[in-house]
């Protein structure tokens, strides 16, 4: 049933930009550009604060320490938070995730071992870790994956889960400290997420070579 | 009925984008503030109590290996039980100059894919019904893949010369 679902929703051209906009502008590819290509860079978007004449530090000062400075703190992320927030929104609704479903595909075979029906919980679980969880169940009941493809794909989604929202929101504290571009960072998370699910994958694969077949009850 | 259920699908692009910036408002309301004031008081806390010398000595070693300093333990605990804590923490860390930049973002990767590792078990792992066989595995996996990110923030930052 899934992947009928999958199958109907057409990949719009909208799909395709409104990706390619969230990973250009989240991966800071356009960083430092002072040209037409900054309007795509989140960082230039999220923009600065204006400085009180004088001061270096805008709005949070310097020398805050315990609760005061972390709400202080905590204050200047919310317009960064907003901003990609509402980013992520849009493109969703503008066809994001399917488009990034028709890329990832192919490739969720080789990659990790699980097939391609698990691509529409695949790409809901870079923004939300319970629509994919609540999948991976219906697939497993539906008969579409078997015990091993589902403890796999939960690895996959157990680690850093909702890779994209959690580090935009709970990683938010850090986004500006961070000397690297936030799409950076989801990118190597993505990595060892996959590299995590590949150690499950082998690991069912020697457990069952040394307990014998899949059915046994535990 | 479906009519009700196309109107509340179809919002416009504007729409859209204000409804996912209030939703990123009551993030940094309801999550990033109750943990940032958490973390900063904590590292308050255990910098008065004269407690992070110590952490910093026993477990300098250790955090040696990506490059860090022995109290980016506490961001890592932190972690543990929330992901906004750990990032929270780390940020206090880097206010008090206790780490640099480069070092939080060695940080920054680790805190996500190993933080709240019981509450996203329970949202993941057992909303999957992963059978219960696999849930020491399972609860490992987090934390092995945690140790390879920062590794790899590690080395990606000394390749772009960043220390």
């Amino acid at each position: 049933m899934e992947e009928k679902q999958a199958k109907k929703e057409k990949v719009t051209w909208k799909g395709w930009i409104s990706l390619l906009f969230l990973i250009v502008s989240f991966s800071g590819l356009c960083a430092g550009q002072e040209n037409f290509l900054k309007a795509f860079d989140l960082n230039s978007l999220i923009g600065q604060f204006g400085h009180a004449e004088g001061a270096k530090v805008a709005l949070q000062g310097a020398g805050g320490a315990g609760a005061r400075e972390g709400f202080v703190v905590a204050l200047t992320l919310i317009p960064t938070i907003m901003l990609a927030q509402g980013l992520i929104e849009v493109c969703e609704n503008m066809g994001a995730l399917h488009a990034a479903e028709k890329l990832f595909h192919p490739l969720l075979h080789p990659l990790m071992g699980i097939p391609g029906v698990t691509g529409l919980a695949f790409v809901s679980s870079f923004t939300s870790s319970d629509v994919g969880a609540f999948m991976t169940k219906d697939m497993y009941e539906a008969g579409m994956i078997n015990d091993d493809e589902r403890t796999i794909f939960a690895a996959y989604q157990y680690a850093g889960s909702a890779v994209v929202s959690n580090t935009i929101a709970a990683g938010a504290p850090l986004v500006p400290i961070a000397v690297v571009p936030v799409g950076a960072v989801i990118g190597m998370i993505f990595v060892v997420k996959v590299m995590g699910a590949n150690i499950i994958r082998f690991y069912l694969k020697y457990y069952h070579r040394k307990h014998g077949a899949e059915g046994e009850a535990a | 009925m479906a009519e009700e259920k196309k109107e509340e699908k179809k919002l416009s692009v504007p729409e859209y984008f204000m409804r996912g910036a209030k939703k990123g408002f009551y993030i940094g309301v309801e999550l990033i503030a109750p943990a940032m004031v958490m973390a900063y008081a904590l590292i308050a806390f255990l910098q008065y109590a004269g407690v992070m010398p110590l952490i910093g000595k026993a477990l300098g070693p250790i955090m040696g290996l990506f490059s860090l300093p022995g109290e980016a333990s506490v961001v890592l605990l932190a972690a543990f039980f929330a992901k906004a804590a750990g990032a929270a923490a780390a940020a206090s860390l880097y206010t008090a100059g206790t780490i640099t930049a480069a070092q939080a973002t060695i940080l920054f990767p680790a805190c996500i894919t190993m933080g709240t590792l019981i509450g996203h078990f329970a949202r993941v792992v057992l909303v999957c019904k992963v059978r219960a066989l696999y849930y020491p595995i399972l609860l490992v996996t987090p934390l092995i893949d945690a140790v390879v990110v920062m590794l790899m923030m590690r080395f990606a930052l000394m390749a772009m010369g960043i220390e």
